[in-house]
């Protein structure tokens, strides 16, 4: 039976154990222009959660505030408070290299680093961690293995990580974020700029991944959020219209918006 | 048959006349442009061959020698050109070393760390440097940086080195402030816009998207120029340093101003120096014999290879990041 805590909107029907993320009364502007309002939610731990909507209703926006990456850009500001384990992230005191080390992030294009392939994975590894070339062989492998990219690079690891194809640099990168040991993975459209077989891989991928880490994906593609994602957050024009269990998105959404949306009616 | 019908012997006639024109006046143009194009490559050849021609006598007079022996003597008419080749590629060379780091530096801060409002005064003022006369830093370095470096900072350089073996002999000898090491910081001022703003230029063309996956695993700043902008930019930043390069090898006013014109080879960067167009600069007008206008010319042609090869290799360069950034 379900816990019947649904009667406020963006609570999802589903028993939150231990929430990872708590997102509470953000807010979001690009210079004057609001892109987010008051968003609400939270993710739970270890399992994946999808953010789907058309393009411009902000869950871009919405991943990009949970590592702060935003912060790369001036007139781009948040209010309000993300909690992670309890802690608010966008407090000033927050290190944002150490935030980083615990959120990592993939994005829609594969972003390769102009080295080896080894070494795109030892780099963000070395920048935190002091360990022996043995141990950084072992991490690497692991890394690769669990990206299901071991077997196609283990004979040219010293090869450049711009040699390999689209989908193959997406897992590298998906490695690199791994190798971090990170807590939280946000996956910006991991798969879109990729052909169906990498995608399925990708997806596939997603699905083991999150036994050990809280996981986030923004994607266009719905059919992709219904088979990866346990939870569905729909937003619309800067507002999250929906979050509740992807299985109740999709069948039974609440709200006339998510209906449509989902039905292709829009967007 | 309809009005239509007789009407179109008549259309079509003047339509095949009219694509007749357009035919001749396409080619006509086509013709033209082709030879402005052309034109460049005719004036370039015509200048090697000119120089070529022009450094005969002296070449197959002296012929290896006039590379490898380092007397310049007029009156005797015996000509080498060791001592200008040897100033040149040095004065270019440490102006490289002061210039790079600078200029990568300074390129680093406006993309990376300046705040915006200062981004573009800043870049402004390092492309203005570019735009300053060569005879002005030439007279603000005779008159000005030589004597401060001759009353304050070459006799301290020469005291602190004067026992260690090695430093003693390049940083030797009386301070005459003019000389290897002035001429090369001049040139190490003049070059610097040239590779912030190449470097600049190609730092632009890193993805931010790289960055921001090189900030999303932790990187510091320091972290992500080091270890991705730099690395992905490499080739770009390379033909920014060979193009200022070319510009220093050939740069005559600013440098026969504070090169000391002395046709010798000295280890120590204090002393006076000359180089290849600081040479013809000064001694064209005194040349009176054959073999000496001759060996003036050759030295042109030397200056003439060297910054060919150099100017080639930076645009090889550069068309490879083009390459890879337009893909």
């Amino acid at each position: 039976m379900k816990p019947m805590l649904s009667t406020e909107l963006n609570t999802p029907e589903v028993a939150v154990e231990k929430a990872k993320i708590e997102v509470k009364n953000l807010n979001f502007y690009y210079g004057q222009s609001k892109a987010l309002k008051d968003i609400n939610l939270s993710l739970p731990e270890r399992s994946v959660t999808a953010f789907i909507g058309p393009s411009g209703c902000g869950k871009s926006t919405l991943l990009r505030v949970l590592n702060r990456i935003y912060e790369l850009y001036p007139k781009q500001s948040a209010e309000g408070q993300v909690l992670l384990d309890g802690k608010n992230i966008l407090d000033r005191s927050q290190d944002l290299n150490l935030l980083r080390t615990k959120i990592g992030m993939v994005f829609q294009k594969p972003t390769p680093f102009p080295m080896s392939i080894y070494e795109n994975i030892a780099f963000g590894v070395r920048l935190y961690e002091k360990i022996s070339k043995s141990e950084m062989d072992g991490r690497v492998e692991q890394a690769l293995k669990r990206a299901a990219l071991w077997t196609e690079v283990k004979d040219k690891l010293n090869a450049s990580g711009l040699s390999l194809s689209g989908g193959q640099q997406q897992r590298l990168c998906i490695a690199r974020t791994v190798a971090v040991k990170p807590e939280v993975i946000l996956l910006d459209e991991p798969a879109s700029a990729l052909d169906p077989l990498s995608t399925a891989k990708i997806e596939e991928l997603i699905d083991e991944l999150q036994a050990d880490y809280t996981i986030v994906i923004v994607t266009h593609n719905m059919q992709q959020a219904a088979r990866v994602s346990k939870q569905t957050a729909f937003m619309y024009l800067g507002e999250l219209v929906e979050f509740d269990r992807t299985e109740k998105i999709f069948t039974s959404p609440r709200e006339k918006r998510t209906q449509d949306y989902i039905t292709g009616r829009f967007g | 048959m309809s009005a239509v019908q007789e009407a179109m012997p008549a259309i079509r006639g003047s339509r095949d006349a009219t694509v007749r024109r357009f035919a001749l006046t396409d080619s006509i143009f086509h013709g033209l442009t082709r030879a402005a194009a052309v034109l460049v490559l005719v004036l370039l050849g015509g200048v090697a061959i000119s120089l070529i021609v022009g450094a005969w006598p002296a070449l197959s007079t002296f012929g290896v020698s006039f590379v490898t022996t380092e007397s310049w003597n007029p009156v005797t008419e015996k000509f080498g050109a060791l001592a200008p080749i040897y100033g040149t590629i040095i004065t270019s060379a440490i102006a490289i070393i002061i210039a790079v780091p600078l200029g990568i530096g300074i390129a680093i801060f406006l993309t990376e760390l300046c705040p915006r409002p200062l981004r573009r005064p800043i870049g402004m003022a390092v492309e203005l440097l570019a735009g300053i006369p060569s005879i002005i830093y030439g007279i603000w370095g005779l008159f000005v940086l030589a004597p401060f470096l001759q009353t304050t900072i070459q006799p301290v350089i020469i005291s602190i080195f004067h026992g260690v073996p090695g430093l003693n002999s390049l940083f030797a000898g009386p301070p005459y402030g003019i000389g290897l090491l002035t001429s090369a910081m001049i040139l190490a001022i003049m070059i610097l816009p040239f590779i912030t703003s190449i470097t600049k230029d190609v730092f632009d063309t890193v993805p931010s998207v790289l960055k921001e996956s090189a900030y999303g695993i932790g990187c510091t700043t320091w972290e992500v120029t080091r270890r991705v902008v730099i690395p992905y930019t490499r080739i770009g930043i390379m033909g920014g340093v060979m193009l200022a390069l070319g510009r220093a090898l050939g740069e005559t006013m600013a440098v026969t101003f504070v090169i000391g014109n002395a046709h010798r080879i000295s280890t120590s960067l204090f002393a006076p120096a000359t180089t290849i167009s600081a040479t013809i600069a000064n001694e064209f007008t005194e040349a009176v014999g054959d073999l000496y206008t001759s060996s003036l010319v050759a030295l042109g042609l030397i200056l003439f290879i060297i910054t060919f090869l150099i100017l080639a290799i930076a645009r090889y360069m550069l068309m490879r990041i083009d390459a890879r950034t337009g893909a």
